[in-house]
């Protein structure tokens, strides 16, 4: 086993007791407990979101066991599965067996919150590029936590779990990219939820100085079991003047595991933000991934791939917000549901007075694969500017039987039929992605979801 | 030797309507046939059934395929077998490489179960094909038909063609939309890839126009009207419709009609023949 045991605490729960108990341990300084303090009354004051508000109609979460589950959890991982979890996160980046310096610009692997693995190029680190775990950087570089860590971006009181979030959160990724520095390479972490009846708060912190260029990829998954698991996670994208910053989100949980999620980007003038996040495990799955267009100039190109089968269900509100001119949004999702699975998505575009000539364009299509299966679409927009081209489609539609016949006239099965069709479907996202590895990586999760399917 | 494919007083309707009205035709591999007929007179939908198309529904009659029942057969094992139709409108499907989908295909053609035919190997034979019918490699890179001009679709259903080698090719109008040169390639194609075949493929070419019966020449014509072939002739008879249009058929069919509903029996009027069954 190979582990960290800093942050055991056993069949403790979501309390203040507990939460005290883990900032002494930790020797946390005074800022930061005293903000995790204040959160978790916020926490306790905020109502339980539930149907009675748009947000949350058509995601249920009753059936998630807040008070039950332990914070954290045991950071422990067999050896075997951290190899097969190393070559999974390598295949991302395409690089072949052994070559791993070269494909990747940094690596971090955390079980639950403890660090289990840190790999960051010498390079990178004497250009000033900050690439750690949360905790290591609370303790490393205080004042710029301090400086940003749910402060500009987001906050504790815009609702429960973000409170919840903010009071008890832990591992995740702290990234800052000085200025004018440029990484080629990916960064690839990885959050794991080891054991059950357990909850995690991983945190992301991107600071991205102005002219500086990189691509973190987040990977999450759990190990599964009987008891829930659950996430409430937060990620911060925080874009200066002209910064390039790719986000991928990989949504991988075993199907014990509940998430609620909120990715936010706010970018500076010039400012460019991709963000994917690509959901096939979990149960129950809210992500709401904003991108706040704040300086003139800056481009969000915002996608998403989605596959549910079983039971799942998928949440994604999204939110393209334009502050000033000349500023672009692009957004794509698109999901398969088969089985019992439902999707939705609420996608806002909201442009604000002054933001002329804006471009926002918003489009989700679902492709459902079984009758039991379902997807809402609800675009909508809050345009107060008058000089802007916006466009938005939604569709939830059946694969078209004429695509079928149209291969199996040429001797296709019918099952190799429709998994081409699929694939085809999810090309138009993964076209756009310049990572062949990762591109690799989400085909054969889609295949993994395909398998066995034939209608 | 009997044919390879015979169709036997096939009934076939879409959504209730009756569209062939009883259609009987035998092709041997080696053999050329055109058939030809005016627009909406049931020709696609001969195509579309024989292929298996679950839009049409058979309402009455058979079809034997290398001496097997074709339509209790599905649509991918009919191509597995042998058949092939190069669609009048082929669908695009949008995502789809064209290089995988072509590469899938071939393999399944050739009996290849789990695995597909090796890379190299398709790469080699698809670059053959390509010369023959003079597409630009690049359309390999693309989805599906998607975006494909009205010239490329033809030709890369041709492609297709060739490529998976059938033993009975169906060819839909593969001629219309194209302009003479367009024409000239699609239909040189097709005969190098019927002489290569050295008796192998059987090809029913249906056609709207003569003109390609100038490259590829039938050994013999049918004409369909009304959801029947009431007309079949030597090449001469495309030359014939050439010059004096269907409307001769049409007063032909009338008389012809009238006479059946009267006396339930087969008639003849002047070149069109009617057989009750
Ligand atoms: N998909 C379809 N839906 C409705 N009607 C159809 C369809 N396909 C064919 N038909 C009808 O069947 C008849 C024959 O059409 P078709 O087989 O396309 O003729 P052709 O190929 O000889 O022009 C026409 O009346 C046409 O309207
Ligand atoms: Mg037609």
């Amino acid at each position: 086993m190979v582990g960290d045991s800093r942050t055991q605490l056993v069949a403790a729960q979501l309390t203040r007791e507990t939460l005290l108990a883990l900032s002494k341990q930790l020797r946390e300084p005074e800022w930061l407990q005293k903000r995790r303090l204040e959160a978790f009354d916020l926490y306790q004051q905020l109502p339980m979101p539930g149907p009675h508000l748009e947000e949350w109609r058509r995601t249920d979460l009753s059936g998630l066991a807040l008070d039950s589950l332990t914070p954290y959890g045991q950071g422990m991982i067999l050896e075997d599965e951290l190899r097969r979890l190393i070559a999974f996160l390598k295949s991302l980046t395409g690089a072949p067996e052994g070559d791993r310096k070269e494909e990747w610009a940094g690596l971090l692997v955390q079980g639950s919150s403890g660090v289990l693995l840190q790999d960051q190029s010498e390079a990178l680190k004497a250009q000033g590029v900050l690439f750690m775990d949360l905790r290591s950087a609370i303790r490393e570089v205080p004042d710029l936590l301090q400086e940003y860590l749910m402060v500009r971006c987001i906050r504790p009181d815009e609702d429960k779990f973000r409170a919840l979030h903010a009071a008890f959160l832990a591992g995740g990724t702290f990234l800052y990219v000085p200025r004018g520095v440029e990484i080629a390479l990916p960064l690839i972490s990885s959050v794991w939820i080891e054991g059950e009846g357990v909850a995690i708060f991983p945190h992301t912190l991107v600071v991205a100085e102005s002219q500086s260029k990189v691509t973190l990829i987040e990977d999450h998954r759990s190990s599964g079991g009987e008891a829930q698991a659950f996430s409430a996670g937060a990620v911060e994208l925080i874009l200066g003047d002209g910064a390039h910053v790719r986000y991928i989100s990989l949504g991988n949980w075993a199907l014990n595991t509940w998430e609620v999620s909120t990715i936010r980007g706010i970018l500076g003038r010039d400012a460019t933000l991709h963000t994917l996040v690509a959901s096939f495990g979990g149960n129950v799955v809210k992500v709401n991934v904003e991108s706040i267009l704040q300086g003139q100039g800056a481009t969000s190109e915002m996608l998403g791939v989605f596959f549910g089968t079983g039971r799942q269900h998928f949440d994604f509100h999204t939110l393209q917000e334009h502050q000033s001119p000349h500023t672009t949004s692009d957004l794509l999702y698109k999901g398969a549901l088969a089985d019992r699975a439902y999707s939705v998505f609420a996608g806002l575009i909201r442009a604000h007075y002054g933001a002329q000539k804006t471009n926002a364009f918003q489009s989700n299509r679902n492709l459902i694969l079984s009758d039991g299966a379902r997807a809402d679409s609800m675009p909508k927009l809050e345009i107060m500017a008058n000089d802007l081209r916006c466009t938005h489609g939604a569709s939830v539609s059946r694969i078209d039987e004429e695509y079928i016949f149209y291969l199996m006239s040429r001797g296709l099965t019918r099952i190799q039929a429709v998994h081409m069709i699929v694939d085809g479907f999810f090309s138009e996202v993964l076209d756009r992605l310049p990572l062949e590895g990762l591109r690799e990586g989400l085909r054969e999760e889609i295949t993994k979801k395909m398998q066995g399917r034939g209608t | 030797m009997t044919a390879d494919l015979i169709v036997r007083d096939l009934h076939v309707a879409v959504e209730e309507k009756v569209i062939l009205k009883g259609v009987n035709l035998e092709l041997k591999k080696g053999e050329i046939h055109a058939l030809m007929g005016p627009n909406g007179s049931g020709k696609s939908t001969l195509a579309n059934v024989l292929m298996g198309n679950p839009f049409y529904q058979v309402i009455k009659g058979e079809v034997l395929f290398k001496g097997e029942d074709l339509l209790s057969m599905s649509p991918d094992e009919r191509a597995r077998k042998g058949l092939f139709i190069a669609f009048q409108y082929p669908v695009s499907i949008p995502g789809v490489s064209f290089a995988s989908f072509l590469r899938t295909a071939v393999s399944a053609r050739r009996g290849y179960e789990k695995e597909l035919m090796p890379i190299s190997e398709f790469q080699k034979l698809v670059r053959e094909k390509l010369g023959l019918l003079q597409l630009d490699p690049s359309i390999l890179t693309r989805y599906v038909n998607d975006g494909f001009s009205g010239g490329e679709k033809k030709r890369a259903e041709i492609l297709q063609l060739a490529m998976l080698e059938p033993e009975v090719a169906i060819l839909d109008e593969t001629d219309s939309g194209l302009d003479i040169d367009g024409v000239k390639v699609v239909a040189e194609g097709i005969q190098a890839l019927y002489e290569r075949s050295q008796g192998n493929l059987g090809i029913l070419l249906i056609t709207h126009y003569s003109r390609i019966l100038k490259y590829i020449r039938p050994h013999t014509v049918h004409v369909m009207f009304d959801g029947r072939l009431v007309v079949s002739g030597g090449p001469d008879l495309a030359e014939e419709l050439d010059a004096r249009g269907y409307d001769w058929i049409r007063e032909q069919y009338a008389v012809v009609t009238a006479e059946i509903q009267e006396t339930g029996a087969v008639r003849r009027a002047g070149k069109v023949f009617w057989v009750q069954h």
